[in-house]
């Protein structure tokens, strides 16, 4: 779970000297919202986003429509981007959760990827998604049970020694404070190809916990 | 697979391309109506016989077609940017920074004056301003990766002082330093030995998964896709006339070529009759040749009718990734596939001759290299003579009518097995007899009665006829030295010979570069086989061919072979391809025969260990058979100077079946052991043990 | 018939002797310096065969009110010293050249000296290469020494030497060009033989037992004639060199006879007496000659090594 695992290779990049018509094609051809910009060797020197390639109609106000023409035609990237002071990066050894925080930090939804000033990678919100789902099993099939548990040691265990003891495994999981009481703690968890109602009953008989939720996903 | 899971736009995507060159007869077109896409971490091969175009497209994907080389027309993309039109500049932009290539010949991007390290790191350096130190830090990494043995050392040495596997790793490692996006791989593993193919083939499928790459790999060798792809490209004349995943083209292909290209490569399966090879009839039109508004392929398709010669098929999805360039292929069934009269041979039993006198006998033959030291002493003649002991202690004989196959990589001495045999060198050692003559004696001191009964036909087909006589002076030229028929009558018996490789007589007048690469090989078998010889030792003759060609080509000499009753030495490279054509094989390393036996004995366990490596290394066309993985690591050592003990003791995978992790291998020569009369085993592993041993390959 | 690769219909038809001349000419009139080399040379073929009849005068004729005349309607180049017709000494030397050898007074050999020369420099180069190349060995040890030991000498002074030694005449001159241009042509020679000693159809004569003359002349010389065509134009144009300088150093062939040499020679003093051209002319001679063999070798070997 680190950045390296979840990030997209090899982005689609732009040069600074490239047109916003050829890039705004490029974005749309490949249906990438974010354009590194780079040098030779993958050097960093900004970033684009569709955003950014929006004109403010105050600066065409005062143009005519020939020169709005010529306005966008001569308009390259270098104009528009972000420039690489400003644009926000991440290793590729950092936890995901740590890249998560920094975009919610700076309210961004990328963030290149580095080796130096190289860019190898680019991190999107998208990825962050797709993280969230395989952390949750959720592009498998299975049986999805979310149990409520006191927040306290041992607990936790107590769940999947449940599961261990009736020859079961745990696809995946994850367990986040119950929202608005911090005494109590939701553990989700996907159990595969164990029939529902078998695993229902192991889960309801752990003494203090509750299974507040069970259902099947295709 | 968590690759696909954005549904990412493909890193390159071709439409349409069309690419010509520039000749004195005017533009043509060499590729026409390529069309296809490759994701990240996604090979896609590029499949098809010389001329077809493949390389172009490789080379076009790029724009590195030289100054005669245009694309015409159809769109080129990478990573959503058209690439048809772009200068130069942009371009060599692109190819330093997101699209790598390597070459069949890694001496071609290696330069030889440079030692490696520097040639590595100056890839980081120059391009992307990393400071020296990290930069060979990184270089050093990137070897590892690529399982280079002794990394710190290879940096500081030169291109030629490593072995060709090794250097191609080299070039490999250069192509990733750049995390290239897409990496165009043209036939990067021809120039190898089967068993170093396979070390670079699995190290090329590990690298894909790892670095996300997308990877257009061109190649002509049908197992080697079968290996490394993940969808295929089947070009035939140009165009592309199937695609799909490998899977389904090799399981169900949909175009008539496809199903003949299947036929017609030898597939190591588990029985005799699976290797029967039925080659394509006709040959592939040059460019200006080329059918316009009909199927391409229609004049040698066993299917075609009115519709395919007066119409053009165009691409057509027959189910979802799987296209075919055919009108008809959802009611052409492969399976009831017959071959068409003549197209193969009828191959009479060759039961009897095993009581027979051997032809040839040799015994511990030993031919020997001197090599000058480069010592101060040997200046003055006292030096140590050193030796490349190319053939040692070769023990072998063929009863008449047979055929035997030797086997082995490059530089384990088959070649000059066969120069010793036919005269050209001259062994220091050992009994060699020919119909009860002694050939230890250099041609030259031969008598012609001996001369004109060994003769041999060989690997090159561009250099086996001299390009200054018409074909009919050259097969004429035996006939008339050996006088095998008067004189007055040469022109008939030439006309004969041409007739019996199935060419007709108007090649008497043709010199040899108005000749096809087959009927080159054709004409060198008409030559061989003129002053009728009982033996003919055959050296390679398809290993330059293309595999439609070759399986005619091989169906004809197992033809001629049958008709004149004569005894044959095939040496091949490749166990897949002598299997259908020995009844006995051999297989060599290091100088020394270190199996022999009938060829069904050697496909099956017990298996000498180095036999079980080259089988499971060879590429096999068939994404569904079982093969074990067996790599030999290192390269084959000096002959110069050979192991001692068991010469295949220091790439052996199998000595820790031997108490001591096989102690005795260093020490003593192995004994033959005999699994049957005529099958021995030359390793220190007793039989029973080999005799345990799984079949390399199993097909479902 | 099926099953084979014939049965393709064959669109290139056998192309006919007179075909495959004429490709080759085309060929040649791609490159524009091969056609204005071959234009040059040309002109003097036609200038020298044609001699007598593009003059009303004989080379040796002399006219003592004419004596060191410039251009005129009479004399088309000028006289020189002797009152002789410059243009006329011309085209007779350029005949001694390119078309016809005196052995004796009267004994001609047809092709001129120079051609001669490199011939017989070509036959026993080859031979020497050919040995030197295939047999390899202490064949080619002695062989290659030998020719060092000849190239080591400066060629001027290695042509002086054997004039001198043999003494000035026209066949003595074909034995000095032949002797001065065997090492390089032999040098030649061994390195293309090095190469196509290892072709297969090489190995194939062998195994059929062929002498090695057979192999070394019938195998392997055809197939190293290209370079050598090329060699041999140059070597021509050295050879007109050659015969220029000797000619020039009074060692050429005896006067009368229309030399360029020692017509360089003859005319040089009255240069600074306000005649030229007596010099002047047989040097244009010389240099386009030689210039004109120089293009059409090298038109004719980029040409041939494009598209192969």
């Amino acid at each position: 779970m680190f950045v390296r695992d979840y990030m997209t290779r090899h982005p689609v990049m732009g040069d600074p000297t490239m047109s916003i018509v050829e890039a705004q094609g490029i974005m749309a051809e490949t249906s990438v919202r974010h354009l590194p910009v780079v040098e030779t060797g993958k050097q960093l020197v900004g970033l684009v986003t569709r955003q950014r390639m929006r004109i403010p109609p105050t600066d065409l106000a005062s143009l005519n429509v020939w020169e709005i023409t010529r306005f966008l035609s001569n308009l390259t990237l270098q104009d528009v981007m972000v420039k690489r002071d400003a644009v926000i990066t991440i290793e590729p050894d950092v936890a995901l959760e740590e890249a998560a925080q920094v975009m919610t930090r700076h309210r961004i939804g990328c963030l290149p990827v580095m080796d130096g000033n190289t860019v190898i990678g680019i991190i999107t919100e998208i990825d962050m998604m797709a993280q969230l789902t395989d952390l949750l099993g959720g592009r498998t099939p299975g049986i999805r049970a979310t149990v409520r548990m006191p927040n306290r040691k041992g607990e936790l265990a107590k769940l999947i020694g449940a599961i261990a003891d009736n020859g079961w495994g745990i696809y995946a999981s994850g367990g986040v404070q119950t929202p608005k009481d911090p005494s109590h703690w939701d553990c989700v968890i996907k159990v595969r190809n164990v029939p529902q109602a078998e695993l229902v009953a192991v889960l309801e008989r752990i003494e203090g916990q509750k299974l507040i939720d069970v259902r099947q996903q295709h | 697979m968590t690759m696909k899971r954005h549904g990412h736009a493909p890193i390159l995507k071709l439409r349409n391309a069309a690419i010509s060159y520039e000749t004195r007869y005017g533009d043509i077109e060499a590729v026409r109506n390529v069309s296809f896409q490759v994701d990240r971490a996604e090979t896609f091969g590029v499949v098809g016989e010389s001329g077809c175009g493949k390389s172009t497209v490789a080379f076009g994907i790029v724009d590195f077609l030289g100054p005669n080389g245009k694309i015409v027309g159809g769109s080129i993309k990478f990573q959503g940017r058209e690439l048809i039109g772009r200068s130069q500049e942009e371009l060599r932009k692109l190819r330093g920074d997101q699209i790598s290539m390597v070459y069949q010949d890694p001496m071609q991007a290696l330069n030889p004056s440079v030692t490696i390290g520097d040639q590595l790191t100056e890839v980081l350096t120059v391009h992307r301003g990393i400071a020296k130190k990290e930069a060979r830090g990184k270089s050093i990494r990137m070897l590892e990766r690529v399982y280079m043995p002794d990394p710190a050392n290879v940096m500081e040495r030169y291109p030629h002082q490593i072995s060709g596997g090794q250097q191609q790793r080299v070039v490999i490692a250069m192509a990733l330093l750049n995390n290239p996006a897409l990496l165009i791989m043209d036939e990067p593993t021809t120039a190898l030995d089967v068993t170093v193919e396979a070390v670079v083939l699995d190290l090329i499928e590990d690298l894909k998964h790892d670095f996300d790459t997308a990877i257009v790999y061109i190649t002509h060798d049908l197992g080697v896709v079968a290996r490394v792809c993940n969808r295929v490209g089947v070009m035939y004349a140009g165009e592309m006339v199937e695609v799909g995943s490998v899977e389904a083209i090799y399981d169900a292909p949909q175009h008539p070529y496809t199903q003949g290209l299947m036929r017609c490569v030898p597939k190591l399966g588990s029985t005799k009759e699976s290797s029967i090879l039925y080659p394509i009839r006709g040959r592939v039109p040059a460019p200006k040749d080329r059918p316009e508004g009909a199927c391409i392929f229609a004049p040698r398709c066993d299917y075609s009718t009115d519709r395919c010669h007066n119409e053009k098929p165009q691409l057509r999805e027959l189910s979802p990734g799987h296209s075919a360039r055919c009108f008809y292929s959802e009611t052409i069934d492969p399976s009831t596939w017959r071959p068409p009269d003549g197209l193969v041979p009828e191959f009479a039993s060759r039961a009897g001759g095993n009581g027979q006198e051997p032809i040839i006998r040799l015994k511990d033959l030993k031919t020997y290299y001197e090599q000058e030291s480069r010592s101060v002493l040997s200046l003055v003649g006292l030096g140590e003579k050193l030796y490349v002991k190319a053939v040692d202690d070769v023990s072998l004989q063929v009863p008449p009518g047979k055929t035997l196959g030797v086997v082995g990589e490059s530089g384990c001495g088959k070649s000059t097995l066969a120069k010793t045999i036919i005269g050209l060198e001259t062994p220091r050692a050992g009994e060699a007899q020919f119909l009860g003559f002694d050939i230890t004696v250099p041609v030259s001191e031969r008598d012609v009665k001996l001369i004109e009964e060994l003769q041999m036909v060989f690997q090159n087909p561009d250099s086996t006829m001299n390009p200054s006589y018409n074909v009919g002076h050259q097969i004429g030229r035996p006939l008339r030295r050996f006088n095998v028929v008067p004189s007055d009558q040469v022109r008939d018996e030439v006309v004969r010979l041409l007739r019996a490789v199935r060419l007709d007589a108007s090649y008497c007048d043709r010199l040899p570069r108005q000749l096809s690469g087959g009927e080159k090989q054709r004409v060198g078998i008409a030559r061989a086989f003129a002053s009728r010889p009982d033996l003919v030792l055959c050296d390679e003759p398809v290993s330059a061919l293309d595999v439609s060609v070759q399986a005619a080509v091989l169906n004809l000499l197992m033809e001629i072979q049958q008709e004149y009753g004569t005894t044959m030495m095939f040496i091949a490279h490749d166990l897949s391809v002598v299997r259908f054509f020995s009844d006995y094989v051999a297989v060599m390393y290091l100088g020394h025969i270190v199996e022999i036996g009938p060829a069904e004995d050697i496909y099956a366990p017990p298996y000498q260990p180095y036999t079980e490596a080259l089988l499971s290394a060879v590429p096999i066309p068939d994404p569904t058979a079982e093969q074990k993985h067996i790599r030999l690591h290192g390269t084959v050592p000096s002959a110069l100077n050979p192991p001692s003990g068991c010469v295949f003791h220091t790439r052996c995978p199998r000595r820790d079946l031997l108490p001591d992790g096989g102690k005795i291998c260093e020490q003593d020569v192995p004994p033959w052991q005999h699994n049957s009369d005529e099958h021995r085993i030359m390793c220190h592993i007793p039989l029973e043990e080999l005799r345990k041993m799984d079949p390399v390959v199993t097909s479902r | 018939m099926a099953g084979t690769e014939q049965t393709m219909p064959k669109t290139s038809a056998q192309p006919s002797g007179l075909a495959r001349l004429w490709e080759g000419i085309s060929i040649l009139f791609e490159s524009k310096i091969a056609v204005v080399g071959l234009l040059i040379i040309l002109f003097w073929i036609f200038v020298a065969i044609f001699a007598p009849l593009l003059t009303p005068y004989t080379p040796t004729e002399q006219d003592y009110t004419a004596q060191n005349e410039a251009p005129s309607a009479r004399h088309p180049l000028g006289t020189d010293s002797l009152g002789r017709d410059i243009w006329t000494r011309l085209i007779y030397g350029a005949r001694v050249v390119l078309v016809v050898l005196p052995v004796t007074e009267t004994f001609w050999l047809p092709l001129g000296t120079a051609l001669w020369g490199v011939l017989l420099g070509l036959l026993v180069g080859s031979t020497l290469g050919l040995m030197g190349g295939y047999l390899g060995g202490w064949v080619d040890e002695v062989v290659m020494r030998l020719l060092d030991a000849m190239m080591a000498f400066p060629v001027v002074l290695l042509y002086m030497i054997i004039i001198a030694a043999v003494g000035a005449s026209a066949t003595n001159v074909v034995l000095a060009i032949a002797i001065v241009g065997t090492p390089g042509i032999a040098r030649l020679v061994r390195s293309l033989t090095l190469d196509i000693r290892t072709r297969d159809y090489v190995r194939a004569a062998e195994v059929r037992g062929e002498s090695p003359w057979y192999i070394m002349f019938v195998e392997i010389l055809p197939n190293a004639r290209g370079p050598i065509i090329v060699d041999a134009m140059l070597r021509v144009g050295y050879a007109i060199f050659a015969m220029g300088t000797l000619g020039f150093l009074g060692l050429g062939l005896p006067p009368p006879s229309p030399d360029w040499g020692s017509m360089v020679a003859k005319g040089r003093q009255y240069i600074l007496s306000g005649s030229p051209w007596a010099a002047l002319w047989p040097s244009v001679a010389i240099g386009s000659l030689v210039v004109g063999l120089n293009l059409f070798a090298d038109g004719l070997s980029e040409e041939s090594t494009r598209y192969q």
